[in-house]
């Protein structure tokens, strides 16, 4: 087996992470603004603000997992992270499909598919005239949720090889420089699929999915490289 | 610091209770300023010949705005703190400076927004920046407070690897982002458009035409924040309060281990499940809008 230069590892594992960041927006069911008014399916929010709001309160469970548990395999640091990640997304989506229900009272329906994938329900007769779709369906909740565990993994693979690269340099501040350098990494990730999905997705079942996750994955890699090798070098500046 | 299972369990009860009012205040905050993606109805609607009396702030997207709020807050809190301040003026402090510093934002959007649509006629109300900026700062206040109270706790009683300032801005972007996937919706899909037929989406067409008169006169802001107070803003608080709860709950009670991960799991596994249930109920209340027999190629 090829031994890999422990440099050039830790570059490409933040490149892969920040890819996996990238395909997590994908899965995201993000209505934007016509999701605010019930005119479109998802989560009436941007793609950049809830990726980077469910990927962040996963960095804080894998951060603390990690100051906790120095031994902690990544694995277990990385799980850490899904798991606050999926738990943001799925109280959110929890809370607004309370609203979309109980608040606006407009039946979950997804304009994509004619019948759920998961439930098998029809879609297509409950959307409301005007409208493309309206709320959370099941199918959208657990395509978030898949995003978020992705977007969780990520963050937290990133936060554990910067952690690992900084540590020996800056003891003390090594959790604050990767924790931030992370958070960088995640607004750029987050931003890349925003131009590729045009605002409005429903998830991996929605046809924009194949289109356009191609593309951005491997933009993202390219760009996740380059946060890679600063990452790296900014290392070299660092003194205890 | 190392807590007790009761302690901890305490410590977390208090985070899970800060953070639901953060939550809650959050999403009245930003239905009182009109912010977020209902923003752009009270955007379009002058240039629909639909004057009205509304704030009209949005400063940015509400995670980046609650995100800037929250960490102003936590730097000047950490400040003081290092200044040998008691803990809770340097919060109380540093929240009161970032929600007026919150406040100005507040007054410049708006005018500037009301300034960029003379040519609609929309005028710029004195007396709605007068009574409605204070609401807005005083809303912010709370949410800077829990926040920055949240971090606090975190940094110094639990022993987070991040800084009171990082772990209050992560906080402030992660109240933002669930103000505006939770309470928006109530604001922008029921309260500004309470003329649609109850029981269905908002068509299209009815874009920009949002409600202008109130239960007495003309509408403004504070009749809306009236309204979304007795369900937006809750549904955040509980969305948030949930965030935080469940987030740190396993690994405080199964340490930190696999069991506790599974644990997270399934947790999430009943949120799916409970939102399936509301969907079915939802379903059956309000549809089918349509007669199966007119679709094609789909079996009924």
């Amino acid at each position: 087996m090829v031994a890999i230069d422990p440099t050039l590892l830790n570059v490409l594992l933040i490149a892969i992470s920040g890819t996996l960041i990238c395909a997590a927006v994908h899965f995201i069911p993000v209505g934007g603004a016509p999701a605010a008014m019930a005119q479109a399916t998802g989560i009436g929010t941007g793609t950049v603000e809830l990726a980077a709001g469910s990927g962040l309160v996963g960095l804080i469970t894998a951060s603390y997992m990690y100051a906790n548990e120095p031994t902690a395999p990544v694995y277990l640091v990385m799980a850490a992270g899904a798991m606050g990640s999926m738990v943001m997304l799925a109280s959110t989506m929890l809370a607004g499909g309370l609203i979309y229900a109980y608040g606006v009272a407009v039946p979950f329906a997804s304009a994509q598919v004619k019948k759920d994938p998961i439930t098998g329900q029809r879609q297509d007769n409950f959307i409301s005239k005007g409208t493309q779709g309206q709320g959370i369906p099941t199918i959208c909740f657990v395509s978030g949720i898949i995003g978020a565990a992705l977007g969780g993994i990520g963050g937290a693979l990133i936060y554990y090889v910067l952690v690992g690269i900084y540590s020996p340099l800056i003891t003390t501040s090594a959790a604050a420089v990767a924790g931030v350098f992370t958070m960088g990494v995640f607004y750029v990730n987050a931003v890349i699929p925003s131009y590729g999905v045009g605002g409005t997705i429903e998830g991996f079942h929605d046809p924009k999915f194949r289109r356009v996750i191609g593309k951005d994955v491997l933009t993202s890699f390219v760009v996740s490289l380059i946060c890679g090798v600063v990452a790296v070098m900014i290392a070299g500046g660092m003194v205890a | 610091m190392v807590l007790d299972l009761t302690m901890s369990m305490a410590i977390l009860a208090l985070l899970g209770a800060l953070a639901t009012i953060a939550g809650c205040l959050e999403d009245l905050e930003s239905d009182v300023g009109s912010q977020s993606n209902p923003n752009s109805q009270v955007q379009l609607a002058p240039q629909m010949n639909f004057l009205h009396r509304i704030y009209n702030k949005a400063i940015s997207g509400e995670p980046i705005s609650n995100g800037l709020s929250a960490v102003t807050g936590g730097v000047i809190t950490s400040v003081l703190l290092s200044a040998n301040f008691y803990p809770l003026t340097a919060i109380v402090i540093g929240a009161f400076i970032a929600a007026v510093i919150y406040g100005i934002y507040a007054t410049t959007a708006y005018a500037g927004r009301v300034a960029s649509q003379t040519r609609f006629k929309q005028p710029l109300y004195m007396d709605i920046m007068r009574y409605t900026t204070p609401s807005i700062i005083g809303h912010n206040f709370i949410v800077n407070f829990c926040l920055v109270a949240i971090a606090y706790i975190q940094y110094v009683i639990l022993g987070y690897p991040f800084t009171i300032p990082f772990l209050a801005l992560i906080w402030g972007i992660s109240v933002g982002a669930i103000g505006s996937s939770v309470g928006d919706v109530h604001y922008g899909g029921e309260r500004e458009f309470q003329n649609r037929e109850f029981g269905c989406g908002l068509n299209t067409a009815l874009s920009g035409r949002i409600v202008r008169r109130a239960e007495s006169g003309l509408r403004n802001s504070i009749d809306n924040v009236w309204f979304c107070a007795k369900f937006g803003g809750p549904a955040t608080g509980i969305g948030l309060g949930l965030t935080v709860f469940f987030s740190s709950w396993p690994t405080t009670i199964w340490g930190y281990t696999w069991t506790a991960i599974i644990v997270g799991f399934v947790i999430v596994a009943v949120m799916m499940i409970l939102n399936r249930l509301v969907e079915i109920q939802v379903k059956n209340a309000y549809g089918p809008y349509k007669e199966e027999k007119t679709e094609k190629g789909v079996e009924a």
